[in-house]
């Protein structure tokens, strides 16, 4: 490549990116990028919420109580949770559909995939959470304004930092139960991620050192234009 | 004792003939670079596509009703379904990356002038047929956004002049996207892959008949010439390496980059997404449908972008050699027409606003501007190249490849 080609590639590619953020639009809210916990121990925190408070409206249908057991939660406290359901059930909302929406104008969504379908995925839940405050004296959310979903964790009437610290703590875990229910197999799919690139990396080095082998010969010869 | 069995397969059928013809024998240019991997590449994503896709199609149900749910069976309970799931989705658009890159790399170097036009067509070909392939695909999962676009898309063929309405109807197997819908993209999806694997060996015994073209644009002579195996069965892996390290990291640590949010919600006919956007693959064509204020002209718009390539052996006036190596001229238009197209990828992903109507429309103009300027100024390059005279380099290599 010579001098004059490197410059005009540079000065193409400079005035593309340019332009760009003049005719970027606004993107809505941005979302707080606190990371989301990925631990087990914040996930179980994070199940029990969800299945103590959110499945009074909110059901996980992709979501089996046998599933839980991946999570490293008891046998016992599982059977406590599931009740006469059968361990190959998926967890239903406590509420009826029709009554829920009779009460809330709305059926409160299935949450088994909510981290996936929203973009931003855990950040927007906790963002969504934690967005509740008061405006003028009535209740809204910064995310989501036309949410039908009462103030479930109380942050828009809280005022001590201590509790307010408790309650985020506890959308956090919420949050990372739904990304896990979302894609449960994550950790696993990484892990395996690892030895894969492993082994394609060494392979790949392998292959490279075998083709200098084979080309030996010809690269030996002057090169061709 | 191998001998004789392939003794015997040879009286019956040309199994060493065809080895040697089309591998240990087959004349390849010494000097490709690697951007001659891409053909490969895309012959090994397209089985992937195929081994994978039939492992789905034993999980998958081709019901309105039970399309999605059976998408995260697959994700949940089919053992490994989920790495099944991630290989295809996310070959989808490796296999886009990988053609693209391909047709790219044909633009520079001019591989598409005489003798190669029907190899250039029969990519062409494939080309079209990937299109189709993709689009369809994307309905299966169900979501919002499968609904969605494949409402969007079908609806343009009521652009058809007279019986527009009723082909969209006969598209769709019905009055809107729905179960009809759902089943003829599936039976498709599961043919196409099939005719593509024909279209692809018609497009290799092009390429066998008319044989690599290579960065000088000259014929080599025999002496520059080396057998394909093994010295490109070797490149071609070591590429293959390299790929697989690029498309692991999406399908182990960034399988979701492919995925978009709104379709992992049940596609819902009552509710319109705020923003329908196509796969990152189709954006460009995109915004030139969007950039035509009518429906008609903005498919015809959207179609001969596509189709035009097929004309570059007859647009490419020049019979410089080397492409764009040697041609300052055609290489500023393909750096514009490069930067051009990754402009209307940008504006066909925006929410339609006056800033991304002007902007689309000018890339738009370019876009075609680039093609329109071709013919005239590929000769007028030629006049003055040759009025300069080549290059000493390349003086130099068409006397040695005389002989």
């Amino acid at each position: 490549m010579n001098k004059n080609h490197t410059m005009t590639v540079r000065f193409l590619l400079g005035l593309t990116l340019g332009l760009l953020p003049l005719f970027a639009a606004a993107e809505g809210a941005k979302l707080d990028e606190t990371p989301i916990p990925t631990d087990q121990a914040s996930i179980q925190r994070g199940a029990e919420e969800v299945i103590t408070v959110c499945s009074g409206c909110h059901g996980l249908k992709y979501i089996k109580y046998r599933n839980l057991l991946t999570l490293g939660l008891t046998k016992d406290k599982v059977d406590g949770w599931r009740g006469s359901h059968s361990m190959d059930a998926s967890l239903p909302p406590q509420m009826p559909g029709e009554i829920a929406k009779a009460s809330f104008g709305v059926e409160p969504p299935d949450l088994s995939l909510m981290a996936a379908s929203r973009e931003g995925g855990g950040h927007y839940l906790y963002a969504y959470l934690t967005g509740y405050h008061m405006e003028d004296g009535k209740l809204s959310n910064s995310v989501f304004p036309v949410t039908r979903m009462p103030d479930v964790l109380g942050l828009s009437m809280m005022k001590d930092p201590q509790q307010r610290a408790k309650a985020e703590k506890t959308a956090k875990d919420i949050s990372a139960f739904l990304v896990w229910a979302a894609d449960p197999h994550a950790q696993q799919r990484k892990h395996m991620g690892y030895y894969v690139l492993a082994f394609v990396f060494v392979m790949t080095i392998l292959l490279y050192l075998w083709k200098k082998q084979i080309w030996k010969e010809v690269d030996r010869q002057p090169k061709i234009e | 004792m191998i001998k004789k069995t392939i003794s015997w397969i040879d009286q019956r059928f040309p199994l060493t003939a065809f080895v040697k013809h089309e591998l240990t024998g087959y004349p390849t240019p010494r000097n490709l670079s690697y951007w001659w991997n891409f053909g490969f590449l895309a012959g090994f994503v397209l089985v992937l596509q195929i081994v994978t896709g039939i492992f789905l199609a034993m999980h998958y149900k081709a019901d309105s009703h039970l399309a999605f749910d059976s998408i995260q069976h697959i994700m949940r309970d089919v053992n490994y379904g989920w790495l099944l799931r991630y290989l295809h989705s996310t070959g989808a658009s490796a296999f886009f990356v990988v053609i693209y890159v391909h047709m790219a790399r044909t633009l520079y170097y001019g591989s598409y002038r005489k003798p190669r036009e029907l190899l250039w067509w029969t990519g062409q070909l494939l080309l079209l047929l990937l299109m189709a392939i993709s689009f369809m695909g994307y309905l299966l999962p169900w979501g919002q956004m499968s609904y969605w676009g494949a409402e969007v898309i079908t609806n343009l063929f009521r652009a058809t002049p007279f019986i527009g309405d009723q082909v969209v109807v006969w598209l769709r197997g019905d009055f809107s996207v729905g179960d009809e819908t759902l089943t003829r993209f599936f039976a498709l999806h599961f043919l196409f892959p099939f005719i593509i694997a024909g279209a692809v060996v018609i497009h290799l015994v092009a390429l066998h008949t008319v044989r690599s073209s290579n960065p000088s644009g000259i014929n080599l002579a025999d002496k520059d010439n080396i057998p394909f195996h093994p010295y490109f069965t070797i490149k071609d892996m070591f590429g293959l390496g390299v790929y697989l390290i690029i498309f692991f990291i999406f399908v182990f640590f960034y399988p979701n980059t492919f995925i978009e949010a709104a379709n992992n919600i049940p596609a819902n006919p009552m509710q319109t997404p705020p923003h329908i956007e196509p796969e990152w693959y189709f954006l460009p064509f995109y915004a030139i449908l969007r950039s035509v204020p009518d429906l008609v002209g903005g498919v015809v718009a959207m179609g001969l972008s596509v189709m035009i390539f097929a004309a570059m052996p007859y647009m490419d006036r020049s019979r410089i050699p080397g492409g764009a190596r040697y041609r300052p001229w055609y290489r500023l238009l393909f750096y514009v027409f490069i930067a051009d197209i990754f402009l209307l990828g940008y504006v066909g992903a925006q929410a339609v606003t006056p800033q991304s109507i002007i902007l689309g429309r000018v890339a738009s103009l370019v876009y075609f501007g680039v093609f329109l300027v071709l013919p005239f100024m590929s000769k007028v390059e030629e006049r003055m190249l040759i009025k300069r005279g080549l290059p000493p380099a390349v003086k130099e290599l068409l006397e040695g490849e005389k002989a």
